[in-house]
């Protein structure tokens, strides 16, 4: 435990003004099911908090023009039980039901849930420097390269980090080319949630594209048919509250029996949520059976380099993917 | 004559618990407490050359940091006694999280902080945390030995030879390890959780050389316990020296990812089993080495692991061997079906590889290789219904509808299914007790005795032969367990704590019945026995008795009284006692992703005479779903660069959860077993688990034609 100050601003803008005032040190949370557990493992050590959770108007789902538009503070349950969002986008509510346990997706916003850190065993556990960690000691080193890398990914790595991105609820929204609305001092702006994201490389500690002082007011999704033709597959070491082995998000657009436009996302393999384009390429035009579903999601995993303990997780994924493909095509149908 | 079946009751304390007013040794608190925290060590081994406690004294609220040297020197360890102490705090490291110092404050935070302060510097030493590589320093156990397994084994038609594995696997009950000590008006008062308290007692006397007359130990409820909190806990003495040093009431409350590093593991083993049979298929000779990896000084026992597969069958000539490999660990220890869990899963998976050799069934293949007495010493067995749970279970199951073929039981989606069987025994054993038994006139019954409530519902089965037995008021009904200020306490483990104290509660309940009936003479007086008491105008009647295990020496009271364990069995002078039981296991096995599922399981016990059916179905409930988690899921992982304990937190030690649990159907074969004890029961947690992972690996073996010889089956084990 080490003290902190505690505030909590009613308006974005006091928040950001706050977050301005007060400079280094200073850190959002909203539902702290990610930031508290970093603290107490002594990982994350903010001076100051500013908790947005009693901000009001953030918390809304707008289901009724051309995007889809939910607020950064909505939780994750919230999200996942919404009419709406489970017509339209079963993609986006499965993501975040087969993420965490109930106690958890009651409490935790899908903003923050962007933000969530990685579950590298090395990073959590090495409190008090018993593990060499990158992102935690910045040039200390990477256990897992050469360690236990059974959960680690095999694609987006580096010499210096290997460890997964961990979210579910980021590979839904890269699949459905998803925007993340941010407010910071300099204003508004829209980034792809694919570019939210940032490949480990020499500086694994940096892992979003945000800049200081801006908050995740809402995420934005684009409304396309493709949506309802949808799934969030999640193979994981149990059948609930645990982290992705290998999961794939995907949606079809669909025409007469052949695919116009596939989409995929990966998760628990990669490094950021991992759209896999060269997949969506292959399909294009293509009549979706096991072999072809099979096919696209070796492709998926062209570029994979696995450790000493993950070769499975390639051909692991690329069946995810299959699997995924076979049960959005059945959507499609419907 | 055959005693009638004791009823279905509801659990004694289930109300309290489901009010919450169930108190845990976490839940104490008293007026001035402290609040305490243990500094790990980060190494795996070496010195502590210096404490760095500077930082954490400067941190608001903390106390004190106590060092080594706030302790006296361990005390020589006895060579009969009960098992020695564990040590204190230490600045020679034998393992990483081996505590070093206690940082000792006015508020929990407070404590952290200045843990966390802490700046040990260390001398670090070379270490090996992974037998692999050193399987050859073998520490030879005492081996376990029937006829000529050699000679026999090369007469055999039909031999498989093959090699399995279990890994390192954690306890991670709920409660965490909690002590809270309390020296008042010259007494010192603990609370902990604990199977053992008078192990617990006799640890702060051994540890701080206090007289153990002025010392108390109580532990009324532990949050769940199986074998975890048997043996002295690290933080006892600690804590009791922490509250002496400060004048003040203390507590702990152990962090999960400490526990991980200092409490009783289940030890990762490697087994290597040859079976030999006739061409007709019955089973003649067995050769089955196990080495498990071990402390420097533990003494969780390498032979042991043949106590079950040498009784399982009627296997005439056996030959276990079993080895220590010594690494830089903290002792591994007894976890839910300690040797067994591991033993069953190698043998029974063996067995079935040879059965399936053979070309035979293997429930027939099982049910002809039934075994008369017991192979190791000849004599015979207490009781024996492993072939009537096999039978039940079949039924049950619908074991008559399979395929042979492994690979041709599908559903319409290409998911294999796959049936598998495997049986497990465990040795029922039997500690000696004394008992005391107070009925009064005002409608109040208390009763005392040893027994520790770890979930299992040990009050349950009491209160049922209580109020069963015994004309009495439920609402007036004390039971007094786990307090070393009243009757002397056995260790409650080992599947051993309803033989503890059932039989001495149907003693204490005859006798009580005499005693009034001697009192009422020839009188008929209707109602109770506290308004019969009332009646003849007597506050109330105690009695007080003891019970010995079959053939146990009467000297074994005093060693009762001392603190000693001194728990018989299986191997009683007369006969051998074992506990019995078959699981019938259906996996679903995904076509491309291979995700195991397991949809259903049949599991049935012999555990003699059911005391309480509620509380003993729970515990076969528990078994089947940790047998299952054991055999899917759960694996600590080390990192043999670093020592300890990469997934040392219950996000990252996977142990399976409602959504991995379907229908378990459990049976009990309810026999009395009157040659055991005069309640005629046998032992009944840890056999409910011997097996399962077996049953798991066949079915696996079934659907999918792959062998699986480590645990847990993982899901890249089957792409």
């Amino acid at each position: 435990m080490r003290p902190f100050s505690f505030h909590r601003p009613a308006t974005p803008d006091e928040a950001i003004a706050l977050f301005e005032a007060i400079g280094e040190g200073a850190r959002f949370v909203a539902g702290g099911t990610t930031l508290f557990d970093l603290m107490k493992l002594d990982i994350e050590r903010p001076r100051h908090l500013i908790d947005v959770g009693a901000i009001r108007g953030l918390d809304g789902i707008d289901a009724d023009g051309d995007t889809l538009r939910i607020g950064a503070l909505a939780t994750m349950a919230a999200v996942a039980a919404h009419p709406a969002v489970l017509r339209d986008f079963p993609v986006l509510s499965e993501s975040l039901a087969r993420a965490a346990s109930p106690q958890l997706r009651n409490m935790a916003s899908v903003g923050g849930n962007l933000l969530q850190r990685t579950r590298c065993p090395y990073f959590r556990n090495g409190v008090g420097g018993a593990y060499p960690c990158n992102k935690r000691e910045p040039g200390s080193g990477c256990a897992a390269v050469e360690g236990l890398d059974r959960g680690q990914a095999v694609l987006g790595t580096s010499a210096a980090c290997n460890a997964v991105s961990p979210g579910d609820w980021p590979v839904a929204l890269v699949a459905m080319d998803a925007l993340v609305e941010l407010r910071g001092p300099l204003g508004q702006r829209l980034l792809p949630v694919e570019e939210f994201y940032r490949l480990p490389g020499d500086t694994p500690h940096e892992e979003f594209t945000l800049r200081p002082g801006e908050m995740i007011a809402a995420v934005v999704v684009p409304k396309v048919a493709a949506g309802r033709a949808s799934t969030y597959h999640k193979i994981r070491d149990r059948e609930s509250f645990s982290f992705a082995l290998a999961s794939a998000a995907v949606a079809l657009d669909m025409e007469g029996g052949r695919v116009r436009r596939a989409r995929i996302a990966l998760g628990g393999v990669a490094t950021k949520p991992w759209r896999a384009r060269e997949a969506e390429r292959l399909l294009a035009g293509m009549n979706l059976d096991v072999e072809t579903a099979l096919d696209a999601g070796r492709a998926a995993f062209a570029d994979a380099r696995p450790g000493r303990h993950n070769a499975f997780k390639p051909e692991l994924g690329a069946r995810v993917v299959a699997d995924a493909l076979l049960i959005a095509v059945e959507r499609s149908r419907a | 004559m055959i005693p009638t079946p004791f009823p279905d009751r509801p659990r004694f304390d289930a109300r309290d618990m489901v009010l919450g007013r169930t108190r845990y040794a976490a839940d104490r608190r008293l007026a001035g407490m402290l609040h305490a925290m243990t500094v790990p060590a980060r190494i795996a081994k070496g010195t502590v050359t210096s404490l760095g406690a500077e930082a954490a004294l400067r941190v608001p609220g903390v106390v004190r940091v106590l060092t080594p040297d706030d302790f006296p020197e361990p005390p020589p360890s006895a060579e009969d006694g009960p098992p020695p102490p564990p040590p204190t705090l230490t600045s020679t490291v034998s393992f990483r999280g081996e505590p070093i110092a206690l940082v000792i404050a006015e508020s929990l935070e407070a404590a952290i902080e200045g843990a966390e302060a802490m700046r040990p510097v260390y001398a670090e030493e070379p270490f090996q945390a992974l037998m692999d590589g050193l399987e050859a320093d073998r520490e030879e156990a005492e081996p376990y030995v029937a006829g000529d397994a050699a000679a026999v084994m090369a007469r055999a038609a039909v031999t498989v030879s093959e090699t399995y594995e279990s890994p390192t696997q954690h306890h991670n009950p709920i409660e965490l390890m909690a002590t809270v000590a309390e020296f008042r008006d010259g007494r010192l008062s603990v609370h902990e959780c604990s199977q053992s308290v008078g192990l617990a007692k006799y640890a702060v006397f051994a540890a701080l050389r206090i007289d153990p007359a002025v010392v108390d130990v109580r532990s009324p409820h532990v949050g769940g316990s199986f074998g975890q909190k048997g043996l002295a806990q690290r933080q006892t003495a600690l804590i009791a020296q922490a509250a002496l040093l400060t004048g003040r009431p203390v507590k702990l409350v152990m962090p999960r990812g400490q526990i991980f590093h200092v409490a009783a593991y289940r030890p990762r083993s490697r087994h290597r089993v040859e079976l030999g049979a006739t061409g007709e298929g019955s089973m003649i000779a067995a050769r089955y080495d196990a080495i498990q990896e071990q402390s420097r000084q533990g003494f969780f026992p390498a032979a042991e692991y043949h106590e079950a597969p040498i009784r399982l069958y009627g296997i005439e000539n056996y030959l276990g061997t079993g080895a220590d490999i010594r690494l830089d660990r903290q002792a591994p220890g007894w976890m839910r079906a300690p040797h067994a869990q591991a033993s069953c899963f190698a043998f029974e998976s063996a067995v079935d590889e040879l059965a399936w050799k053979l070309g035979q069934d293997p429930l027939a293949f099982r049910l002809a290789n039934d075994a008369a007495r017991d192979p190791r010493t000849g004599r015979p067995l207490s009781s024996r219904f492993m072939r009537e749970c096999l039978e039940e279970g079949a039924r049950r199951f619908g074991w008559k509808e399979r395929v042979a073929q492994p690979g041709s039981m599908t559903a319409e989606d290409g998911t294999l299914i796959g049936w598998g069987v495997a049986c497990g025994a465990y040795p029922s054993s039997m500690p000696p007790a004394i008992a005391r038994l107070r009925v009064g006139a005002d409608g109040r019954t208390r009763f005392a005795v040893s027994g520790h409530e770890m979930g299992q519902g040990i009050r349950t089965a009491i209160a049922s032969v209580l109020i069963e037995e015994l004309s009495i008021d439920p609402v007036g009904l004390e039971i007094v367990i786990a307090d070393t200020t009243s009757v002397p306490q056995h260790m409650t483990a080992g599947s051993w704590g309803t033989a503890g104290c059932v039989p001495a509660t149907m003693k204490a309940v005859e006798r009580m019945r005499s005693a009034v009936a001697e009192l009422v003479g020839g009188q008929r007086i209707a109602g109770n026995l506290h308004r019969q008491l009332a009646m003849v105008r007597r506050p109330s009647v105690e009695v007080e008795v003891s019970e010995l295990a079959p053939g146990q020496k009467p000297e074994a009271l005093e060693e009762l009284k001392a603190g000693g364990i001194v728990a018989m069995g299986p191997e009683y002078p007369a006969f051998t006692s074992m506990s019995y039981g078959a699981h019938f296991v259906e996996v679903r096995v995904e076509p491309r992703t291979r995700r195991v599922r397991v949809p259903r399981v049949v599991s049935i016990a012999d555990c003699g005479r059911v005391i309480s059916p509620r509380t003993a179905a729970s515990q076969v409930y528990g078994g089947v779903i940790w047998g299952i988690g054991a055999s899917l899921r759960e694996r600590t992982e080390v990192d043999p660069r670093f020592g300890g304990y990469l997934n040392s937190d219950i996000a990252d030690y996977v142990v399976a959860v409602n959504a991995d649990i379907e229908e378990i159907d459990v049976g009990l074969i309810d026999r009395p077993d009157l040659i055991a004890n005069r309640a005629g029961l046998k032992g009944l947690g840890q056999v409910t688990m011997a097996g399962v992972s077996a049953a798991v690996a066949n079915a696996v073996f079934h659907a999918t034609g792959k062998r699986l010889r480590s645990l847990p089956m993982r899901i890249e084990d089957l792409l």
